[in-house]
């Protein structure tokens, strides 16, 4: 399964309600249309992959981790650009987000400039 | 005294019926004796006189069958010896004389017998009661003496103070806390030696109480002689006669030394407890830091969307106003936490309090959450509902949820199956609330699970042994009992329970 990334919707997969809402919020403010995820199952089990054009998600999370997230996507051939956040990533998690075709890997609390700046590069590949 | 009287009336040994028969002959024989005397030198014969005598003398000494037979031999020594010539009419007449008054002196003896034998049963009862009020006296003696010596050698003051509150006996101990001889005290007032303002405030209450018959028990600071002293001192009212309280009795125990120790071990294992709190946070700063961050992050996204609705071309201040309302309510997450954290690291005396249990336990769940998350654990909580609340530390109670469940994370992170935690609360019996740690780990170690509560024992890398230890005693302090248990079919259980205070509602 491939994807086509026709529309310009953003998924947000966090497990703390609070910045999953308040980065929805975030984005709506800068005009972005997003959709939020309390789990990367959650978003697996959405069919919402194909038109998500960003993927912004928490690593660690009960159940499946961003870090396996992104790997499953990659193993169904859905690469979707995707900025990882964490509270707690190492330069090791970063490297390896990044290799695996991350576009932004942040630390909590985050520059909203550098989020914005990301999705919409994102969203323009 | 049937008994007694059949005693009296029984034969008696050989030599003693002997006696008394011989006492028969012997006195007719003397009776008979005197007669011939008389005869003999010419006087009035009066047998008949002296054998009245013999017979009145056998009775009286030898009982009624001996005095019998002197009647019989009487009247046959008169027949026979002394009045052959007689006629029948003045014989049978003798004989008759003889025999009333045998029957009277059988009578007479027989009174006598039983007047013996009232006086011998007056006796014995005076003897016996005599003993009685002897045994009574020495007893009576016996406890003067021990009053005397535990009022003299208790190691305990003991004083006695009258209604108008004035010393009516203080003993040698209360003597040397004050540095004044016994007999000085005895007369003063209480106030002249403690001081008016500490007579008025401490001590005229209680006294009153007790003498309105209340027995009353304190314990507190007072200042003597020997210096500061804690004391516990008990009230208890002196009845009179006639049910009216007249005095106190006071009864001062020093409990200084034995005060200022448990204060320095209370203190010593807060000071345990304390520093194993912080290893324990130590432990878990990467997780509270995490804690922390997600509100400052929700507070920082907040802060970044509220500047977005203002700058924009066309500001919009309701967007913006909910925003910066989101950014108030997760800077005040951030410091719930923060505060959550510093009330655990907190270093102070205990203090009990009533709390809700789940409320305590709720807390640490939320410290412990990132942690969890860390291992691929998941927390389940069953609280009992309408649970009473209960009197403890909730600093302390924190210390040992927290203790039992690292425990049980550290027990879990290496198992390659589900990894659960089941926290449970529920009432136990005897008035007491049981909450329960459940894990999927690797369970007690099986050849030492009567040691994991001592000093220093550790399955674990890291770590000083002294959690479940600590836990122990912080449990057992609040009249509560901490144990473990292997769960079926694999991890462990531990369970502490908590005494439900007597006036909450069941």
């Amino acid at each position: 399964m491939s994807c086509h990334k026709a529309s310009k919707l953003v998924a947000i997969v966090d497990d703390d309600d609070s910045v999953r809402g308040t980065l929805q919020e975030l984005l709506r403010s800068a005009g972005f249309s997003s959709r939020a995820f309390d789990s990367a199952e959650g978003f697996l089990a959405s069919g919402n992959q194909q038109e998500t054009a960003c993927l912004i998600t928490d690593i660690r999370m009960p159940g499946i981790s961003g870090l396996e997230l992104q790997a499953k996507l990659n193993a169904e051939r859905c690469r979707i650009p995707t900025i990882f956040i964490t509270a707690h990533g190492d330069e090791e998690m970063r490297f390896k987000a990044l290799r695996e075709g991350a576009v932004e890997f942040l630390q909590k609390p985050f520059d909203d400039e550098v989020l914005i700046e990301s999705i919409r590069a994102a969203l323009n590949r | 005294m049937a008994n007694l009287a059949k005693m009296k009336l029984a034969p008696g040994p050989a030599w003693f019926v002997t006696l008394r028969y011989g006492l028969a002959f012997a006195s007719v024989a003397a009776a008979l004796g005197l007669a011939r005397a008389f005869v003999y030198f010419h006087l009035p014969q009066p047998f008949g006189a002296f054998a009245i005598s013999a017979i009145a003398l056998t009775f009286w000494y030898a009982g009624t069958a001996p005095g019998i037979l002197a009647a019989v031999l009487s009247s046959l020594v008169r027949s026979y010896l002394f009045d052959a010539t007689t006629s029948t009419e003045s014989r049978v007449l003798f004989d008759l004389v003889f025999l009333v008054f045998a029957l009277l002196m059988t009578r007479v003896a027989r009174e006598r017998n039983q007047l013996e034998l009232r006086v011998a049963e007056r006796t014995a009862e005076l003897t016996r009661s005599n003993e009685n009020l002897k045994r009574e006296i020495a007893e009576r003696n016996q406890a003067q003496y021990l009053t005397g010596q535990v009022f003299e050698c208790s190691p305990d003051a003991i004083l006695i103070i009258g209604t108008d509150y004035r010393y009516k006996r203080v003993n040698p101990v209360h003597a040397r806390n004050w540095g004044r001889p016994a007999a000085s005290m005895v007369g003063m007032h209480v106030a002249d030696l403690l001081g008016a303002e500490f007579f008025e405030q401490r001590v005229k209450p209680f006294l009153d109480r007790c003498f309105a018959g209340e027995s009353v028990r304190f314990e507190d600071w007072f200042e003597n002689a020997l210096g500061r002293r804690y004391s516990a001192v008990s009230y208890s009212p002196l009845l009179s006669d006639s049910q009216r309280v007249e005095a106190a009795l006071v009864i001062g125990r020093d409990l200084t030394e034995h005060t200022l120790a448990s204060e320095a071990l209370r203190h010593a294992q807060s000071d345990l407890a304390h520093a194993s709190r912080m290893t324990t946070m130590g432990e878990l700063t990467a997780s509270l830091a995490h804690e922390v961050n997600q509100p400052i992050t929700a507070a920082v996204n907040g802060a970044s969307t509220c500047v977005r609705w203002l700058t924009r071309d066309e500001p919009d201040l309701a967007e913006a106003r909910e925003a910066a309302l989101g950014v108030v309510r997760n800077a005040r997450r951030a410091a719930d936490i923060i505060n959550r954290i510093r009330s655990i690291s907190k270093k102070g005396e205990s203090k009990r309090q009533l709390i809700e249990i789940d409320e305590v336990i709720r807390e640490v769940v939320v410290l412990l959450r990132n942690e969890a998350e860390r291992y691929s654990i998941s927390i389940r909580t069953h609280f009992d509902v309408n649970f009473p609340k209960v009197m403890a530390d909730p600093v302390q109670v924190q210390q040992v949820v927290m203790n039992l469940i690292m425990n049980s994370f550290d027990a879990m992170k290496d198992v390659d199956r589900t990894r659960e935690l089941v926290i449970r609360t529920r009432r136990a019996k005897d008035r007491q609330l049981m909450v329960s740690v459940t894990d999927t780990g690797v369970g007690l170690p099986s050849q030492q699970s009567d040691q994991i509560f001592d000093a220093f024992f550790t399955t674990k890398s890291h770590g000083l042994g002294m959690g479940l230890r600590i836990s122990r005693t912080i449990v057992e302090s609040h009249g509560g009992r901490l144990c473990a248990a292997d769960n079926s079919p694999h991890g462990a259980s531990f369970s502490f329970t908590l005494p439900i205070p007597i006036d909450s509602p069941e």
